[in-house]
């Protein structure tokens, strides 16, 4: 019998959660309607709607009209960053991210860098930490926004939010504070209460919810310029069309989240203990990638593995079932190494050689152990091909 | 899947890994900033010039290991002549062909294998060293590939200068500035000609 895919790649995408389908399927087979005014099938969509921005806001302890549905976390990230700098860049046009940020911040900042904006680039430590004290010496008078990923998307790094939040509320200007929290929503709790944050980004098919839908989180009285232009249907944010059937699936698959989220992440951080420590014990020279233990996100395991390439360990991986990632150049769109592990002080063969399994709910130990033997078997034949494993013998 | 079967077949049981003891040539092209490196080791009959063992060692993705097994495989049992003739186009044919972004794998497990073979001649007295010269640099940029399209960047005509005088190579590539693999066009032209003692200075335009 054909061994089923084993998945790892759980950052990247993740497997919708069996109990969504019904309730979408409801919305799209008889619920289909678009909100309206005056209608009695609108008004009961509105009602609805409302009802998804209230379960949503209540998991990170945000009001329902903070909420705003987007079709996505990229599509989050651009509203908020560049609406964010539209409504603000005649009080300063100095704007701070860290060089290891998701690409969605990397490339609207480029975008804005390119239309006269002066961008600082914080470095990250070795783990990709980036230090609350690196943004404080950052900060001019001019500085308008600081961008951040709460959970780095390679090494899983939880960088420290509520810090930074405080050191930008002890400016002597308003500095508006926007996360993308794609890796982090969903994996420890949030509270906006506590935290303040002016806007923040979230992807739905992280979460185990359908793909293509998100939401912005804006703190009340933030204001934002809009830069999705059209029909107005839910609001003037994210404008068109909605997809009543996946924002129900989404709000489920978020209330499944949380409704045990201790217990849920406890366990996959078991697993990911679990299987980090099985590949230190088993397989020599390997080391992690990232901040250790309850410094890095319950899911994600990076390791970089000597003398051998991350495509190559990839491909002999994916062709025995199993799906992860590699932050070789050889498998990257512009054959570049990842510039996360680059800006970490990694040098080129750690980062060729690095590989990126990350897990979910769904992942099993017995899975896990067969991936680390299969990793083992292929570390011994790749490195028998390498020319620099011969050399250190 | 983006591989060929015979390029999967090449990496997942590849054929002449290892190395040769008592090798009468060796060399290694590439190196691990760029991702890759091979190494190719030759046993020469002295009196025939026959190929009569080749291994090799490869540091790289899946088709640089392909492309190290069937350069090796195509190379055995030939004359250095017939063996200096195998073209990395030809290897890329063999292996039913590679993803534009892989085919620099195939020119650097030939070049690897010439270069083994040019050292055995240079040593054995067969070959001059040749004259360094600005043609020099245009036959290394014949092996820099433009990994959009896979094909080499003066059969492109991407090249649109090339000059040398007193240790000074200027060099000037034609590459729009938001294409994603400039840096690395920059980065194997560097690889290629920065063994050259006689550059002293590398300027590359684009």
């Amino acid at each position: 019998m054909e061994q089923k895919r084993i998945y790892l790649d759980n950052c990247v995408t993740t497997k919708p959660d069996p109990q969504i389908f019904d309730v979408m399927r409801e919305y799209w087979e008889n619920e289909y309607w678009f909100p309206a005014n005056y209608f009695t099938a609108g008004e009961e969509i509105n009602a609805k709607l409302q009802g998804f921005k209230s379960i949503l806001g209540k998991t990170i302890n945000a009001k329902a009209d903070e909420i705003h549905f987007t079709r996505g976390g990229t599509s989050a990230n651009n509203i908020a960053i560049k609406g964010l700098l539209m409504a603000n860049s005649q009080k300063g046009t100095h704007i701070i991210c860290s060089v290891v940020d998701y690409p969605d911040i990397l490339t609207n900042y480029s975008f804005f860098e390119k239309s006269g904006f002066e961008v600082t680039y914080l470095e990250p430590d070795e783990n990709g930490f980036v230090s609350p004290e690196k943004l404080k010496e950052a900060i001019r008078p001019d500085t308008i926004l600081f961008s951040t990923t709460w959970v780095n998307h390679v090494v899983g790094t939880i960088q420290p939010v509520a810090e930074y939040s405080k050191i930008l509320q002890e400016a002597d200007h308003k500095i508006y504070l926007h996360v993308d929290a794609g890796q982090a929503y969903g994996k420890f709790p949030m509270d906006m209460e506590k935290v303040s944050i002016d806007t923040m980004s979230v992807s739905g098919h992280k979460i185990h919810g359908p793909q293509g839908v998100g939401f912005l989180y804006q703190k009340s009285k933030t204001l934002l310029a809009q830069v999705v232009h059209g029909v107005n249907r839910v609001d003037n944010l994210e404008t068109g069309g909605i997809n009543i059937g996946s924002l129900a699936g989404f709000a489920k698959a978020a209330e499944i989240t949380f409704a045990d989220l201790e217990a849920n992440t406890k366990k996959i951080r078991d697993l990911s203990d679990y299987f980090l420590n099985r590949i230190m014990n088993e397989i020599p020279e390997v080391e992690l990638n990232g901040a250790p233990g309850e410094g890095r996100a319950c899911h994600n395991i990076n390791i970089s593995i000597d003398y051998i390439e991350g495509e190559a360990m990839g491909m002999m991986l994916d062709l025995q079932g199993i799906t992860a990632a590699t932050g070789s150049a050889c498998a990257s769109q512009g054959l570049k190494p990842s510039y996360v592990l680059m800006a970490m002080g990694k040098n080129h063969m750690q980062s060729h050689g690095s590989m990126k399994f990350t897990l979910s709910k769904y992942t099993k130990k017995e899975e896990l152990d067969i991936t680390v033997d299969k990793l083992k078997e292929i570390v011994v034949e790749l490195r028998r091909r390498s020319p620099f494993y011969q050399e250190k013998k | 899947m983006q591989y060929s079967q015979k390029v999967l077949d090449h990496f997942m049981k590849p054929h002449n890994v290892g190395e040769i003891k008592d090798a009468d040539a060796v060399a290694t092209e590439g190196s691990p900033a760029c991702g890759d490196q091979v190494t190719v080791y030759l046993k020469i009959n002295d009196k025939t010039k026959v190929i009569e063992d080749i291994k090799f060692k490869s540091y790289g993705c899946a088709s640089n290991i392909a492309t190290g097994s069937m350069i090796t495989d195509m190379a055995m049992g030939k004359t250095l002549d017939e063996a200096l003739a195998i073209t990395w186009r030809d290897a890329m044919e063999e292996l039913d062909g590679l993803p534009p972004t892989k085919a620099h794998c195939s020119v650097l497990a030939a070049d690897t294998l010439h270069e083994a073979i040019k050292n055995y001649q240079i040593a054995h007295g067969h070959r001059e060293v040749g004259n360094f010269s600005k043609e020099t640099i245009i036959s290394e940029l014949k092996h820099v590939i433009y990994p959009q399209v896979g094909e080499d960047i003066v059969t492109l005509k991407m090249v649109k200068y090339v000059g040398f005088d007193d240790g000074v190579a200027i060099i000037d590539i034609e590459i729009p500035t938001f294409d994603k693999f400039r840096e690395n066009v920059a980065d194997e032209i560097r690889e290629h000609l920065e063994k050259y003692p006689q550059i002293k200075d590398l300027q590359i335009n684009m």
